[in-house]
């Protein structure tokens, strides 16, 4: 029992990165009906930007911010990359130009960093807290982390609900004629998602990179923890992302705990597989993820 | 106002529109009707900016605004009320409300939301539910309040009647017709519905197969029966 | 040209035939005379050409993202390492077991999990499918840690080559094996395992001593992870033996040191070419059954599903039935590379068929044009000539290795933006023009 609930602790930090990464997911496929599956690569590659900071400035904070300033930069960047051939009705060619994208990413990450792994620092211990004479799972760094999601959630929520921005953006993603016939430029909104994204994505990436090492491809397999994640939830409902984001945690956590973490992966795809089966359009959604 | 001079369109080598011309006065009501498929929409959605004319140019108050992106018209006073679906069934009333002229000073778009309001009074008893719980007829009417919002001085009417009790065309249509006597505004009205179009309008044109036919006094037209039967069909 | 070759399904298959047999002739010439370094390029081109005609036909044709083929590549890899190594008799038909049933089975294998993967997938919008895939190009190699035992868990399996009857290094250096070279298709039925000196394998010396211990191997498969496997193997046979410590070069250098073996004692048996001769052999078999599907009215079923699924259905075609049968078809040429992939690195471990296999063969398919068979090649070709551009050109220049080694998969990525930015059919699609022709612009509303 006490090892179940250490298991279950630790996954709830886990989790919350899950739904950082999924969220990101998720406003990039609202935004413009694509899934991005560069989002760990300018994740990955943000973080090493961070880290680079961190190295030189000594300070956790600033590479944060500029983590995310890059996430920014990288994602209004990719968003042009990746918009064309959406525009031109090549469905394939998007998806297949986002796999363009995360080769290249990891490339010149190993490039400029190199392949070995690296530590990431963290802003507070990351070692069991003691509670009544026992080392418990949770770490002030896991609380940390579920602060910080919480955090981020409730500002994307303001924003989306409470802004103009966020009108627009809603808008532009359920019908994109009626929001210009409206005046809302939908193309800025479309690269307002990609660019919220890509800092929500960073953020992911600087949170994760202590607990997983960080090198040009380590944060792989949080894609497809991710997308799991991201459709279990409906791909198009924040809501879905964070709450499937955290379940995805909590489950991983356990089979990582009792079993072992290589067997994650696999888990993470019996769980897609078995959703795409069986509701393939997910728990928050009412759009068809099938085509026939 | 709101003028078109010599307007074509074609999708690939069909030519919908061919040389259409007219003007929308302000302060009053033009109806353009037509059978299925004569250009109606075609008509209207060009001038809205989400169909590109091939020819012709469209000028609002003296400005040429052809080939304008739907953003950029609407910034110049033309908003369109599409055919069908035109609200956001995912958002609030007042959502979809506000979506309307987000780039306008909050004064303007205050003055603008408490007009609607008077207006439409269901729609500010239904503010805060989704757009989804609305009849057909409420959301018709939060498709012309999201389009007043925007401020227009010409405002297209799409279809405003599909799906619609005739009761309640009628009342939104004497509507319309009311907003435009008193706030000056040009009211460009498509229908297929030809007899209630007619009937609030001022002006009408009839379009068969992307050419104007005719256009005179809606009474005129109302009363032409020749005309009738040969392009309105009852 | 092609119109008349459609009115007359008899002649088209006949020319089919013609065509392959040409290309096989040519490519077996080539073989025989280029160095063993160019043709164990020449062996992995037509591996990557095997599986690519897979995804030219699932990613072009039938439109489907799929990233899976990696994995599915691993299923025919172990299965053909596993039956070749524990087989001597074929079960339950009795008959003793050669490689040609170990690629029977591989084969098998694909179709299989192909069925598996294909009844879930063909059901899901491209994004769905793509991720799904996804899940499966990271998630199934890590099945070999499940079965430590049976798949050799992180360490992979080391397998036992069949080499042709008496072909084997070791046994050539005591005999004189001047007509070793296989020449023809009948080759396959050659090499038996069972022929082998039954101590080759542990004995041969050149294959212990400069191997790699399996952690070494394994170290380097994981922090040379984003290496895709082709670079990591190309990088080999031109590096001598005292580069195998390094981590890129792994598990292959045990052919080049068997070879240099051979080429001591003077022997004319050139493992390289003979590793060339199965994959040309497999690819222009695949190639053969590719181009008949894709000509024939199958490729306009996928064709028609691919653009229209609803209209396809109006006129008869079962759409999730197609999809079906490009992801079977695809998983089937895919595992047969894969048994190929296994023979010519002597090896399967879950780091040569990880997600960087996978991407490989989109980028390949994507680069060479994912709409035709040709593309398919040219992209193969492609994947292994480019870094070994990139190596030529940095050996010029001095770049240090950080950025050799990295600045093929960069090129890779951005040339996959490109292409589907600028030209979405690829160098095949740019060179005939024929993408105009298969996707109209649909450019009437404005953006």
């Amino acid at each position: 029992m006490d090892t179940f609930v250490n298991f279950f602790l630790g996954g709830f930090a886990n989790g919350a990165v899950i739904a950082l990464m999924a969220l990101a997911l998720v406003l990039v496929w609202r935004s413009s009906r694509v899934v991005n599956f560069a989002q760990v690569g300018q994740a990955m590659f943000t973080s090493f930007v961070g880290l680079t900071v961190v190295d030189l400035t000594g300070s956790w904070i600033l590479g944060l911010v500029i983590a995310i300033a890059a996430g920014a930069v990288l994602g209004l960047i990719i968003h042009f990359l990746v918009m064309r051939p959406v525009r031109r009705a090549d469905s394939s060619g998007a998806i297949i130009a986002t796999f363009g994208v995360l080769i290249a990413l990891q490339a010149l990450a190993a490039m400029i960093w190199g392949g070995d792994p690296r530590a990431y620092p963290t802003p507070v211990s990351y070692s069991g807290i003691t509670v009544f004479g026992r080392v418990i799972a949770i770490t002030p760094y896991d609380i940390f982390v579920i602060v910080a999601m919480v955090i981020l959630v409730l500002i994307l929520t303001i924003v989306l609900t409470r802004t103009k921005l966020g009108l627009s953006m809603r808008a532009s993603a359920f019908n994109p004629e009626v929001a210009r016939l409206s005046g809302v430029r939908v193309s800025r909104m479309l690269a307002a998602g990609w660019i919220i994204a890509g800092m929500v994505g960073a953020v992911a990436g600087v949170l994760v990179a202590p607990t997983a090492t960080l090198s040009p491809n380590s944060f792989d397999i949080f894609l497809v923890f991710a997308f799991t994640a991201a459709v279990i939830g409906g791909l198009d409902s924040l809501v879905g992302a964070v709450t499937f984001g955290i379940g995805t945690g909590l489950l991983l956590s356990l089979v990582t705990g009792y079993s072992d973490a290589s067997n994650a992966a696999l888990v993470a795809l019996i769980l897609l597989a078995l959703n795409l089966w069986f509701k393939p359009e997910g728990a928050f959604n009412h759009h068809k993820a099938r085509s026939v | 106002m709101l003028t078109i001079e010599n307007l074509s369109v074609s999708y690939g080598s069909v030519q919908a529109l061919r040389d259409v011309s007219l003007t929308v006065p302000p302060g009053r009501v033009t109806a353009v009707i037509g059978a299925n498929g004569a250009g109606k929409s075609t008509l209207m959605r060009t001038l809205a900016g989400l169909v590109r004319p091939r020819s012709g140019t469209v000028h609002m108050n003296g400005e040429d605004i052809t080939g304008m992106s739907p953003e950029d018209i609407v910034r110049r006073g033309v908003a369109l009320v599409p055919e069908g679906r035109s609200t956001i069934p995912d958002l609030t009333v007042g959502e979809n409300l506000r979506l309307g002229g987000l780039w306008r000073t909050s004064a303007q778009r205050n003055a603008s939301e408490s007009r609607v309001f008077a207006l439409f009074p269901i729609l500010a008893e239904r503010r805060s539910m989704r757009a989804d719980t609305l009849s057909g007829g409420e959301r018709q009417q939060l498709a012309i309040g999201r389009a007043l919002m925007c401020g227009p001085q010409a405002l297209l009417l799409d279809e405003p009647s599909l799906g619609l009790a005739p009761l309640i065309v009628t009342q939104i249509l004497e509507l319309v017709e009311r907003l435009a006597r008193e706030s000056g505004m040009a009211v460009l009205l498509v229908e297929q519905n030809a007899a209630t179009a007619l009937r609030v309008a001022k002006t009408g044109i009839v379009l068969n197969l992307g050419q104007i036919v005719m256009s005179g006094r809606a009474a005129d037209i109302a009363s032409d029966e020749q005309l009738r039967h040969a392009y309105l069909g009852y | 040209m092609r119109d008349l070759m459609l009115r007359a399904p008899g002649s088209r298959f006949a020319i089919h035939a013609a065509v392959t047999v040409a290309i096989w002739a040519v490519l077996t010439w080539l073989n025989g005379s280029i160095e063993p370094q160019l043709s164990y390029y020449l062996a992995l081109a037509a591996m990557y050409a095997t599986a690519m005609f897979g995804m030219t036909i699932l990613v072009g044709l039938s439109g489907q993202v799929s990233l899976g083929n990696g994995a599915l590549m691993a299923v025919g890899g172990y299965v053909f390492a596993l039956t070749s190594m524990k087989w001597s008799t074929v079960p339950i038909i009795g008959v003793p077991w050669n490689a040609v049933w170990s690629m029977v089975f591989a084969g098998l294998g694909g179709v299989i999990a192909g069925v598996l993967i294909g009844a879930l997938g063909a059901r899901l919008r491209g994004p769905y499918l793509a991720g799904l895939t996804l899940g499966i190009a990271v998630g199934i190699p890590t099945i070999v840690n499940r079965f430590p035992a049976l798949l050799g868990g992180d360490e992979g399996l080391k397998l036992i080559v069949p080499y042709p009857e008496g072909g084997y290094p070791e046994a050539i250096s005591q005999q004189e094996a001047a007509e070793q070279v296989p020449a023809d298709d009948a080759f396959l039925d050659e090499f038996l395992v069972e022929e082998l000196p039954a101590d080759s394998a542990t004995s041969a010396p050149a294959d212990s001593g400069d191997l790699l211990t399996p952690e070494e191997a394994v170290s380097g498969v994981e922090s040379g992870d984003l290496l895709t496997p082709e670079e990591a193997v190309s990088g080999v046979p031109t590096d001598a033996p005292t580069d195998a410590a390094t981590d890129t070069a792994l598990v292959v250098d045990v052919p080049a040191d068997g070879v240099d073996a051979a080429a001591a004692v003077g022997s004319d048996f050139v493992l390289q070419q003979w590793q060339a001769s199965v994959a040309i052999a497999v690819a222009c078999i695949v190639g053969f059954l590719a181009i008949n599907l894709v000509s024939g009215r199958q490729g306009r079923v996928w064709q028609a599903v691919r653009d229209d699924p609803v209209a396809a259905a109006v006129v008869g075609i079962a759409p999730a039935g197609a999809k079906v049968s490009a992801f079977v078809v695809s998983s089937l040429f895919a595992a047969l590379a894969g048994a190929v992939l296994a023979q010519i690195l002597t090896f399967v471990g879950a780091g040569a068929f990880g997600l960087g296999l996978s991407l490989s063969l989109l980028v390949g398919v994507v680069l060479g044009g994912r709409m035709s068979l040709a593309g398919a090649a040219i992209g193969a070709v492609l994947l292994v000539w480019l870094p070994e551009l990139v190596d030529t050109v940095s050996g010029d220049r001095g770049w240090p290795d950080q950025i050799t080694n990295n600045a093929p998969n960069l090129l890779y990525g951005l040339l996959v933006v490109v292409v589907v930015l600028l030209a979405p059919g690829g160098i095949m699609g740019a060179v005939s023009g024929g993408w105009a022709r298969v996707r109209p612009q649909r450019a009437r509303e404005t953006r």
